[in-house]
């Protein structure tokens, strides 16, 4: 299996928590003895070269963050340079999001299922996931997130796509269950809120988080 | 103050601004979005931890910003692509993040983050060509929600005199 892997995050790669799990899955991928490419929409001076390898690959993986309940503006307009192919290229995704729970990603996933139609192409499945955005903030911990990529890659050559009983366990809950929403509503107003404000200091905020620019 | 956002070549907001001034007494601003150099946003993160509030790409965006948050609806006009709307009013969608801050709560049965300001502004779209109109549905309330407003509906150009009723 030859796999194209494109990084539909408008982050530059080296911030990009989405570049970090294609990474681990991409590791899972070769350790199944399969081969890739990688790309990244977010430089506009490569899309021409993403756009002849689209053309050329047949297996291909769009791996990206959820924005506004669907995929980044940035490769929205990507996809509008596309020509169309045929249902010989299977497009797969990765969606990725901050919140813990399955269901905060479903409008995202109702998009990208219905995708691959307007592109002429057939769909092979989306491995969801939440509970990201700590990748970039919570750098000690994030073995702890992409971790779990790396058996999805080895998955997806050895079942040949995203199987929906495995992707369907891989996204975790839909919701939290009420003792646990009880909990983490505590911590959302006691450490979690010292946790940003720290956060924003060290990135070099000198107002506090809800400041109000335009009141 | 009603707020319409256009993105469309043609300027089809232009329409439901003639029958609001024909039929309505009411606030109104007229934003030609695409004659306004609007970035994607690039997930930087700086709203909501660097600089609070405030946006760091050096673009056309925060006046619009300003307006948006200072509005009791806000309407975006729009093309569609792939069912959805197009990416120039995807780029103005994603930009709204600092409107929000990064502390969290539950609302209902999901988390999410919490609003920066106590003006909440409904929020609804008008768009024109092949839309998915059951998705973008359920895409506007999703978002709407996010923003702590309502869903104020979604409309085929050709219906914008309904979508007038609601302002």
């Amino acid at each position: 299996m030859h796999v194209m892997i494109v990084n539909g995050s408008p982050r530059v790669e080296n911030l990009s928590n989405t570049e970090k799990i294609i990474d681990a899955f991409v590791t899972g991928l070769s350790e199944c003895d399969a081969t890739y490419e990688r790309y990244a929409i977010s430089k506009r001076s490569s899309w021409k070269k993403i756009k002849e390898a689209y053309m050329k690959n047949t297996e291909i993986i769009f791996a990206l963050p959820l924005y506004a309940e669907n995929i980044p503006g940035i490769m929205l307009e990507f996809l509008e340079t596309l020509p169309a192919k045929d249902s010989n290229t299977r497009l797969s995704f990765i969606l990725q999001g901050g919140f813990g729970e399955a269901s905060q990603l479903d409008c995202g996933l109702r998009f990208l299922r219905n995708l691959p139609k307007y592109l002429g192409v057939s769909y092979g499945g989306t491995l969801v996931k939440g509970d990201n955005f700590g990748i970039r903030v919570v750098k000690e911990e994030i073995i702890k997130f992409i971790i779990p990529y790396v058996e999805q890659g080895r998955a997806f050559v050895r079942e040949n796509g995203f199987k929906s009983k495995r992707i369907k366990k891989f996204a975790g809950p839909k919701y939290y269950a009420l003792p646990v929403r009880i909990i983490y509503q505590f911590i959302f107003m006691t450490y979690a809120k010292k946790r940003f404000a720290k956060l924003a200091k060290e990135w070099g905020s000198s107002v506090p988080i809800d400041y109000k620019p335009w009141e | 103050m009603v707020l319409i956002i256009d993105t469309t070549e043609e300027k089809l907001g232009k329409r439901v601004v003639t029958e609001l001034k024909d039929n309505k007494d009411i606030s109104y601003e007229y934003i030609d979005a695409l004659s306004l150099d609007i970035l994607n946003c690039q997930g930087c993160n700086c709203c909501w931890l660097k600089t609070p509030g405030q946006c760091v790409i050096n673009d056309e965006f925060e006046p619009v910003l300003k307006k948006i948050t200072k509005a009791r609806q806000v309407w975006m006009v729009t093309d569609t692509k792939f069912g959805f709307i197009s990416y120039k009013t995807k780029n103005i969608i994603d930009r709204l993040i600092p409107i929000i801050t990064v502390n969290l709560h539950f609302v209902g049965k999901q988390v999410k983050h919490v609003v920066r300001y106590d003006n909440k502004p409904d929020f609804g779209i008008i768009y024109l060509g092949q839309g998915d109109k059951d998705y973008l549905s359920y895409w506007c309330e999703k978002c709407a929600i996010n923003i702590n407003g309502k869903s104020l509906g979604v409309y085929e150009i050709e219906k914008y005199k309904e979508a007038v009723l609601c302002m």
